[in-house]
C-alpha cells in the first residue's frame, strides 16, 4: 500500500493523530532548546557535514585503517556484502560459542538485515533490551521511529502488553511501574545471555575503536556480562579521528532528544580479558548509494531521528505508514535506493517544506533529494495514468501562451458554472475537505488589458 | 569452513573495490576552529546545572575526607558496596580482575573516581582502569562518582584533547542516572543501569 | 545594477523613480486565473513605490507543479518560455515565494545560457524585492486588524526570507519587517511559528488526508492566537487554508500580504 493510503487509515483516529503529533513536537521543542544552548551550533553542523563528506570521499582508506587498528586491539573484523551475509556471520559466531541466548541493544542495521527472525529460525533467543524495542518486539511490530521505537504506542497499550507477556498487574499505564517491571524482566535476560549484539554509532579509523550511545545502559549491561560482543555497523559509520567525536557527540544527543549527551557514551577499543569482540562491517546497498552523486549525502546520517520529529507528515502519519526500516524523511531518501519500486511512494510523502534539512545535524539536503527521487521514480516506476497524462498535457499547454489562455478561461468557466455535485465529486480529492476558490469575473490578464485600454 | 573463509575474503575485496570505484573525488578534512566554541562561563556551576538537568545530583566538598559521611547520609541502607576510591573506606566487597561480573548483580552502591567532568553536558569520563570490572558502573543499583574541580572541562573538544593519550581499552561518559522515556515520552529514571547518580566535586 | 541600487538605499526613496530599472511582473498562473486581486495589489503596490512595472502578457507558469510531481523534464518548455518572457528585465518580481524559488533553484534543468542565468539571478519574491532591493519597510499602509503571518516553507527555507525555527541563527523576517510598519496592524504570535500548512502542490490531492489535517492544524493555531486575518507571501498555501476555512465556516479571512501592504484607510 502506498504511503497516502496508510496515512489515510492512520488519520481516521484524529485524536490519536493529535496525540502523536504533540508527542513528537515536544521532542522537537526539547531539541530546539538544547541546540540554543550551544554556542556555534550552525558551525558544528557545518563541521559534521564536512567531516562526513571527507569520510565518504576516502571511505576505502578509512575502512582499511579502521580494520588494521581494530585487529591490533584484538578485535575480529568481518565484512558483509549484504543482509544475508551479515546474518550468516553473526550466526556463525554464535554457533562457534554455542550461544542459545542473546541480548541485543538498539541497532537499526540489524533491523534492516532482519537478523532477529533469522536467528530465531536457528533456535537462538534474541531479546531486544532497549525498552521501546522490547515493547515492539513483544507486540510483534517493527519500530516506528529510530530513536523512540514505541512512540506510536499509548501507555495503556503497553500496560496490556506487559500483563500478557510479563505477568504485570494492571496499572492504568503507569510508566514508572511498567519501566520497573521491564527492568526486572530484562535484568534476568542480561544475566543469562551468552552473547550481546550492539550497533555502532561511530567507528574511529585512527584508533580502531567504536562508540555506542544509550540512555538506558542496556548496551553496556549486555556487553559486559556476556562472553561475546558482536558490534554490527553500516560502513558509513566511520569517522576519521577520535577528536571528531567531540563534534558528533555534541550534536547527536541534542538532536535526538534534547539531552546535552546520551546518558552513556561507551568507547570500546579492546575486549575485556578472556572475552571476544567482533565487528561486522556491512555494505547492503551502501556502496551503490555512494555511487549516486545526488543521493550520496544520505550516507551522512547519524540516526538521530530529528527529521522524523520535525516532519509534519511523519508526525501525522506515524512511522509504520512508511513501510520501511527507517521511516520519515531520511528513510524516504534511503529506501528508494534499496528498492525503488517498493518505496516509490515515499519521496512523494512530503510537501518539500525543508524542515528536515534544516534540523539535520549533518546537513543532509533531504528535501532536495526527495525532489530528485521524484524525477527518477516517474520515469522508472509505472505511474497512475491520470496523474501522468494530466501533468504531461499541462507541460504542453503551459509551454504555449495561446493554449494556456484558452485552458485558463475554460477551467475558470467550469469552476464557476458547473453544478456543485460535479465539482465536488469523488474524483476531486481537493474538494473532500476543502472548498475550491471562488472564481472572479475575470483573470489578471483581462484586468491588465482593460487597464491598458483605458490608459 | 574453507568455503566460508574464501567468501569472507571475497566480500571484503569486492566492497573495497566498489567503494574505490564509487566514491567521489577526495574532499578535505576540515580543521576544527575551537575559538568558535569558547565561552567564558563558570565551569563548576555549568556542570552542576547540567548534571541536575540530566537527573544527577552534585555535592561540593571542601575535602574528600568528608565524603564517606555524606554517602552514609544519602544511602543509609546500602550494605553491598564496592569502593574503587582509596579515600573511601565504605567498601564491603572487594573486586579484582578475576571477579565474575554476574556476581555483582546485587551490589547496592559503587564508588568510582571520575577522570574528568564536562561542563556542557554534565558527563563524567571513567575508564575500566578506574573500576576494574566493566559491568560495575552499570550493574550497581546506585552510583557515586568523585571528580576534582581541577578536572573540569568546558566542552567535548577540550575533553578529547585531554584524553588523547591513554591506554585505550574501555571508557565511558556517564551523564546522569540510567533513564528512559520510551513509554509515551514520560521520563523514568532507572532503566537498566544505575538508578541514581551522585557526583562529589572535590 | 544590484550593487548600484543598494548603494542608493541611503538616498531619499523617491530618487528611485529616476533609476530606470526595468521590472517585469511575474504573476503565477493560479494567481492570474483565480486570484486576480492579488496580482492587482502587487502591481499597484510596486507602482506606488515608484517602480515602473511591465507585465509580459505571454507568460504562463514557472513549471513548479510539474517539477514537484517528478515531471521536470516535461516542464522544460514552460521554463524556457518563462525565460523568453522575462529575459529583458533587470528584475522579475512575483507575489509567490514558491514559484520564485522554483525559478531560482530548479531552472538548472535548462542549458545555462546568459539569459537563463540572468533570469534566475534577478527573480525576486515581492517582499524580498521591496525589503532588500528597494530597501523599504514602511510602505504607508494601514490595516487595523489582528494578523497572523503564515511563513510559507519555500519562501522561508528556500529563499530564506527569514530565519527558521530549526536553525540557531539570529532572528529576522522580511515579511514581519514590512507588516510591523503597517498602521494599526497587530501581528499575533503563533505557537508553531513556521510549520508547513500541508499544501505542497500535488501533495494536496495525492496525500489528501495528511494535507487537510495539516491545514486544519495550522488554521487552529491562528484561531488559538486570536488571529482575524491570515496572511503570507505565497497564495497557494493561503488557497489551501481558505478552502478549509470556507468549508468549515471558520471566522477567519485570508489575504495575500500584497493586499495588506497595498491597503489604506
Amino acid at each position: 500500500m502506498a504511503h497516502a493510503d496508510e496515512a489515510a487509515i492512520f488519520n481516521k483516529d484524529e485524536a490519536k493523530v493529535d496525540w502523536h503529533d504533540k508527542a513528537l513536537w515536544f521532542v522537537r521543542q526539547k531539541r530546539d532548546k538544547s541546540a540554543h544552548n550551544v554556542q556555534g551550533w550552525e558551525e558544528l553542523r557545518n563541521l559534521a557535514s564536512a567531516l562526513k563528506a571527507n569520510v565518504l570521499s576516502n571511505l576505502d582508506t578509512y575502512l582499511l585503517q579502521f580494520e588494521e587498528n581494530a585487529k591490533k586491539n584484538g578485535v575480529t573484523v568481518h565484512w558483509a556484502a549484504n543482509a544475508e551475509e551479515h546474518n550468516k556471520i553473526v550466526h556463525s559466531i554464535l554457533v562457534k560459542h554455542g550461544v542459545k541466548r542473546m541480548v541485543k541493544s538498539k541497532s537499526m542495521l540489524t533491523e534492516e538485515c532482519h537478523l532477529n527472525p533469522y536467528l530465531e529460525a536457528n533456535n537462538i533467543e534474541v531479546i531486544d533490551t532497549d525498552l521501546g524495542e522490547r515493547i515492539v518486539q513483544l507486540a510483534k511490530e517493527p519500530p516506528s521511529h529510530i530513536v523512540l521505537p514505541a512512540i506510536h504506542k499509548k501507555k495503556e497499550e503497553v500496560d496490556v502488553l506487559f500483563q500478557e507477556h510479563l505477568g504485570t498487574k494492571p496499572c492504568d499505564g503507569d510508566p514508572q511501574y511498567l519501566t520497573g517491571e521491564a527492568r526486572k524482566h530484562l535484568r534476568d535476560k542480561f544475566l543469562k545471555a551468552e552473547a550481546a549484539i550492539t550497533g555502532v554509532n561511530f567507528a574511529i579509523a585512527d584508533t580502531g575503536g567504536f562508540v555506542v550511545c544509550t540512555n538506558e545502559g542496556n548496551a553496556d549491561m549486555g556487553v559486559h556480562l556476556a562472553k561475546v560482543h558482536i558490534a554490527c555497523m553500516g560502513m558509513e559509520k566511520l569517522i576519521p579521528q577520535e577528536k571528531h567525536l567531540g563534534v558528533f557527540l555534541r550534536l547527536l544527543g541534542r538532536s535526538a532528544t534534547g539531552q546535552p549527551i546520551t546518558t552513556y557514551s561507551s568507547h570500546f577499543n579492546k575486549p575485556a580479558p578472556g572475552k571476544e569482540m567482533h565487528i561486522v562491517i556491512v555494505d547492503n546497498g551502501r556502496t551503490e548509494q555512494l555511487s549516486r552523486e545526488d543521493f550520496r549525502a544520505s550516507l551522512h546520517c547519524i540516526r538521530c531521528g530529528a527529521c522524523m520529529n520535525t516532519c509534519p507528515i511523519y508526525r501525522r502519519s506515524g512511522g509504520h505508514s512508511y513501510k520501511s526500516t527507517i521511516p520519515g524523511p531520511i528513510g524516504s531518501i534511503l529506501s528508494p535506493g534499496l528498492d525503488l519500486k517498493k518505496h516509490s511512494s515515499l519521496p512523494f510523502a512530503s510537501t518539500l517544506c525543508g524542515s528536515c534539512s534544516d534540523v539535520c545535524p549533518v546537513k543532509i539536503n533531504i528535501h532536495e533529494q526527495l525532489y530528485k527521487w521524484r524525477q527518477i521514480i516517474v520515469k522508472e516506476v509505472p505511474q497512475p495514468g491520470v496523474k501522468k497524462n494530466i501533468l504531461k498535457i499541462a507541460g504542453r499547454v503551459l509551454a504555449n501562451s495561446a493554449m494556456y489562455h484558452v485552458a485558463g478561461k475554460s477551467a475558470r468557466f467550469m469552476l464557476k458554472y458547473a453544478p456543485r455535485f460535479v465539482i465536488y465529486s469523488k474524483l476531486n480529492a481537493w474538494g473532500k475537505a476543502r472548498d475550491l476558490p471562488e472564481v472572479k469575473n475575470g483573470n489578471f490578464d483581462d484586468w491588465y488589458k482593460n487597464r491598458k485600454k483605458n490608459e | 569452513m574453507i568455503g566460508i573463509k574464501t567468501e569472507k575474503r571475497m566480500s571484503r575485496e569486492s566492497i573495497l573495490k566498489a567503494v574505490k570505484k564509487n566514491k567521489p573525488e577526495s574532499l578535505p578534512l576540515p580543521e576544527i576552529d575551537l575559538g568558535i566554541f569558547e565561552e567564558n562561563i563558570n565551569l563548576v556551576e555549568t556542570f552542576i546545572g547540567n548534571l541536575n538537568f540530566v537527573g544527577g545530583r552534585a555535592i561540593q566538598l571542601n575535602n574528600i575526607t568528608e565524603m564517606d559521611a555524606e554517602i552514609k547520609k544519602l544511602y543509609p541502607n546500602a550494605s553491598k558496596i564496592v569502593s574503587c576510591v582509596k579515600e573511601s573506606a565504605l567498601g564491603t566487597i572487594s573486586i579484582d580482575k578475576e571477579t565474575d561480573p554476574h556476581s555483582l548483580e546485587d551490589i547496592d552502591l559503587a564508588i568510582i573516581k571520575g577522570e574528568l567532568a564536562v561542563a556542557e553536558n554534565g558527563a563524567i569520563w571513567v575508564t575500566d582502569q578506574d573500576f576494574t570490572i566493566r559491568a560495575l558502573p552499570f550493574i550497581t543499583n546506585d552510583l557515586v562518582l568523585v571528580v576534582s574541580t581541577n578536572d573540569m572541562y568546558l566542552h567535548m573538544h577540550h575533553v578529547y584533547e585531554a584524553i588523547a593519550k591513554r591506554d585505550r581499552t574501555f571508557g565511558v561518559f556517564i551523564s546522569g542516572p540510567s533513564k528512559t522515556a520510551d513509554i509515551e515520552q514520560c521520563l523514568v529514571v532507572g532503566a537498566h543501569g544505575a538508578m541514581s547518580l551522585t557526583v562529589f566535586i572535590v | 545594477m544590484l550593487k548600484f541600487v543598494t548603494d542608493l538605499k541611503n538616498f531619499k526613496s523617491d530618487f528611485l523613480i529616476y533609476i530606470k530599472m526595468k521590472v517585469g511582473l511575474f504573476i503565477p498562473c493560479y494567481i492570474n486565473q483565480l486570484y486576480p486581486q492579488v496580482g492587482i495589489a502587487t502591481l499597484e503596490l510596486l507602482e506606488k513605490l515608484g517602480v515602473e512595472v511591465i507585465y509580459p502578457t505571454g507568460q504562463t507558469c514557472c513549471g513548479q507543479p510539474l517539477g514537484n510531481s517528478g515531471y521536470e523534464d516535461d516542464s522544460k518548455g514552460i521554463c524556457q518560455l518563462f525565460v523568453e518572457n522575462f529575459k529583458e528585465f533587470d528584475y522579475i518580481v512575483g507575489p509567490s515565494g514558491s514559484c520564485v524559488y522554483h525559478v531560482k533553484k530548479h531552472f538548472d534543468i535548462l542549458e545555462q545560457t546568459e539569459d537563463v542565468k540572468r533570469v534566475r539571478k534577478n527573480t525576486y519574491e515581492l517582499c524580498q524585492f521591496i525589503h532588500d532591493v528597494l530597501g523599504k519597510t514602511d510602505l504607508g499602509a494601514s490595516f487595523p486588524h489582528k494578523v497572523g503571518l503564515h511563513k510559507s516553507c519555500h519562501g522561508l527555507r528556500g529563499l530564506r526570507l527569514g530565519s527558521c525555527s530549526e536553525r540557531m541563527d539570529p532572528h529576522y523576517s522580511t515579511e514581519e519587517d514590512l507588516l510591523k510598519n503597517v498602521k494599526g496592524l497587530q501581528l499575533q504570535t503563533l505557537n508553531r511559528v513556521d510549520e508547513c500548512c500541508g499544501f505542497g502542490g500535488t501533495f494536496s490531492v495525492f496525500e489528501e488526508a495528511i494535507s487537510t489535517k495539516m491545514g486544519k492544524d495550522r488554521i487552529q493555531d491562528h484561531i488559538d492566537s486570536d488571529v482575524e486575518v491570515i496572511t503570507g507571501a505565497d497564495h497557494s498555501c493561503l488557497m489551501h487554508m481558505e478552502g478549509l476555512i470556507n468549508r468549515n465556516k471558520q471566522p477567519l479571512k485570508v489575504m495575500h500580504i500584497a493586499e495588506i501592504l497595498n491597503s489604506s484607510i
